[in-house]
């Protein structure tokens, strides 16, 4: 579904270039859930912007549902991202000025997509998150945990291949992250959704099947989702 | 995507970004204010001007004169030859004038002279009144209206147009009043009191005037004729002007009368000054006279003065429709700079935007019906501004005039789309860099928050 191959990338700094990520390979089935693990510089979040094709990587290639997508111009970029990618943030990144549901609707909205059906959709959606009774409200007037909702909300409205999130937990209380990380594990189930989740929190990543470890642009370990359970730096994951 | 969505959150965005939306509003409605007024006082003046013209030079008649005969050609055959050769206005040209389709009247001239009219006891214009023969129950078909008394075939009566009412004093109190000007000629008192008496209006009707006229020997010649009607103040006409406008009209038998006995020339072939043809519209006016013309006569209109009126205000209107474009276009620079802030501001949403699937022309689209809906409402906004302007310059108009015909300025309908495409078009110029600057937005760098 999702293949990494021979990654690398770096960034230039007036004659200076520095390596965030150097030859990463790796490769996710469909439904699978997996994290992306590393301390703060470690190169994850350059990774997940390279993969969700926000980035141009230096060398290598990523294939996403077959297609190639360092190769695509930004409209190209768009349209997939458009069909194939949905995206959680760990800070919401809701639009103030628009309802829970419109929010929810907004990928639905760049396909042309007739606005009874994106209705429907956004409602069955927010259902399933837990929030149906705050469809007409704005973000401002939910909580962290709500907001957050709306984002997984909104990820999923596409139906895409791939969902990739930046900490989704960041911002919230260990209770409130506890019930996301409950609400994507039960959706990555139901939906079949391939979901990529980016975090610095062991915890997090432990509720994943597998576990891909970056330190210093390199991949440390790349658990298989058939492995047994294996020890890294002490702690454990299960697959 | 819909054009509703993009309509949908554009509009979200002009209600919710207030001062941006203010200050483009603001820019917008008085660039358009300024064409659609700008462009309605060329037409209104245009308008003001066509309408005095037309109250004196008589654009929609045609006034045709006797020649020497000469043939101009066209299908004449079935005219009286003998009649058409000579040349000479006659009746039966007259009736075949008055056939012509889209003529709506004509009648025969006899112009007598310029003569001094007296009232019987002595009151008199300083201006004198000119005489013309016609028939005087055709006087209203050519647009006049009795204000009293009606036309009549009676021999010795008269029929004043509402001028030779105005300004009859006695010759002693003006010859007073103008020496007392005369030795304080800045005295603003006694000048509004001469012009208030030459305004005045003297009830003439069913009285008796005496034309004076003073023939080349220098005898002083008077003849008696009753006042029988006196005929309305023309539309459009200005007070001042009429002063100078006396007319008296005769019967054509009255007429050839006072010829005989006021000895204005003898003439044993009867012969007619001109004859004049009202025509329903001006648009027939060139054909009408192509018509008349096959009758060999010569003929004369003042249509010209309508097209020179024209190119000249083609002129003006286009200054002044310069003029609002070149506010708009300052208007414009405020947008675009407005807009740019807003689009530097809303950064993180574009790039959210992007991140979700808007590709780049989307994002344009998105700006572009913004600055549009930014210009409709300004373009709104001018209209109602326009009409704002017009009615205080009218107010003004009639502070500082006393007349009541004073040009009155009005928006001509055609105007208020100008002045609307105008300010749509200028938000959707203006429109144009922020909505290419914001669809440039890298997702990436806008949605960081480190």
């Amino acid at each position: 579904m999702l293949r990494v191959e021979q990654l690398s990338h770096s960034f230039k700094n007036g004659n200076e270039s520095t390596v965030v990520l150097q030859e990463i390979s790796f490769h996710v089935n469909k439904g699978e859930m997996i994290a992306l693990l590393g301390s703060s510089g470690s190169g994850k979040s350059t990774l997940l912007n390279l993969m969700a094709g926000l980035m141009k990587p230096t060398e290598g290639n990523i294939y996403i549902a077959g297609h190639n997508i360092v190769s695509m111009n930004e409209n190209q970029l768009a349209e997939f991202r458009r069909k194939h990618i949905g995206f959680i943030f760990q800070a919401y990144e809701l639009i103030a000025n628009l309802t829970v549901r419109e929010n929810v609707e907004l990928p639905l909205v760049f396909q042309s997509i007739n606005p009874a059906l994106r209705k429907h959709k956004a409602l069955a959606l927010l259902e399933q998150v837990g929030i149906p009774d705050k469809a007409e409200l704005y973000p401002s007037q939910l909580s962290g945990g709500q907001q957050q909702r709306v984002s997984i909300a909104r990820s999923l409205i596409t139906e895409p291949s791939v969902i990739f999130a930046d900490e989704p937990t960041g911002n919230l209380d260990t209770k409130t992250e506890e019930e996301i990380i409950m609400i994507l594990k039960r959706l990555n189930q139901t939906m079949d959704t391939t979901f990529i989740i980016v975090t610095h929190e062991r915890e997090v990543a432990d509720h994943t099947q597998k576990i891909i470890t970056l330190r210093d642009g390199y991949l440390v370990t790349d658990q298989g989702p058939a492995a047994e359970p294996i020890l890294i730096g002490g702690i454990h994951s299960e697959s | 995507m819909r054009v509703s969505d993009i309509t949908r959150l554009s509009w979200d965005q002009v209600r919710r970004r207030k001062v941006v939306t203010a200050l483009c509003v603001a820019g917008i409605s008085i660039g358009c204010a300024a064409i659609i007024v700008a462009m309605s006082i060329g037409e209104s003046a245009q308008l003001y001007i066509e309408k005095q013209m037309n109250s004196y030079l008589k654009m929609d008649e045609i006034t045709v004169t006797a020649s020497n005969g000469a043939s101009r050609g066209g299908d004449s055959s079935s005219i009286d030859s003998e009649t058409l050769k000579q040349g000479k206005l006659t009746e039966q040209k007259l009736n075949i004038m008055r056939q012509i389709e889209h003529v709506q009247a004509a009648a025969l001239y006899l112009q007598l002279n310029y003569m001094e009219v007296f009232t019987l006891d002595n009151l008199t214009s300083q201006f004198q009144t000119e005489i013309i023969g016609t028939d005087l129950d055709k006087l209203t078909d050519f647009g006049n209206e009795f204000l009293q008394g009606a036309p009549s075939d009676l021999t010795g009566a008269i029929v004043l147009n509402y001028g030779a009412t105005l300004g009859l004093i006695d010759e002693e109190t003006r010859k007073s009043l103008q020496e007392q000007i005369n030795a304080n000629p800045y005295d603003d008192a006694l000048y509004q009191q001469y012009k208030n008496l030459n305004k005045m209006l003297t009830a003439l009707y069913q009285k008796q005037v005496q034309l004076r006229y003073y023939s080349s020997t220098g005898e002083v010649i008077s003849r008696p004729l009753r006042v029988i009607g006196v005929l309305k103040k023309p539309t459009g006409a200005s007070e001042e002007n009429l002063l100078y406008d006396k007319k008296g009209y005769v019967s054509l038998e009255t007429a050839r009368m006072l010829k005989k006995e006021l000895r204005l020339g003898e003439d044993e072939n009867e012969t007619y000054n001109h004859i004049v043809v009202k025509v329903e519209n001006q648009k027939y006016i060139e054909k009408i006279e192509n018509q008349i013309k096959k009758l060999s006569v010569s003929t004369s209109t003042n249509l010209y003065q309508k097209e020179r009126l024209a190119n000249e205000f083609k002129i003006i209107k286009a200054a002044a429709l310069g003029i609002g474009v070149f506010i708009l276009i300052i208007a414009s620079i405020s947008i675009v700079v407005a807009m740019t802030m807003s689009t530097y501001q809303r950064r993180r949403q574009i790039g959210i935007m992007k991140v979700l699937g808007a590709n780049l022309g989307q994002i344009r689209n998105m700006f572009i019906v913004e600055a549009a809906l930014l210009g409709l409402l300004g373009g709104l906004l001018g209209v109602l501004f326009s009409y704002w302007i017009v009615w205080g310059m009218n107010g003004l108009i009639r502070s500082f005039s006393d007349e009541q015909d004073a040009v009155i300025i009005f928006i001509p309908i055609t105007t208020i789309p100008i002045g609307m495409l105008f300010a749509i078009a200028t938000g959707v110029l203006s429109g144009i860099y922020p909505a290419i600057s914001a669809s440039k937005t890298d997702a990436l760098t806008a949605i960081r928050r480190d």
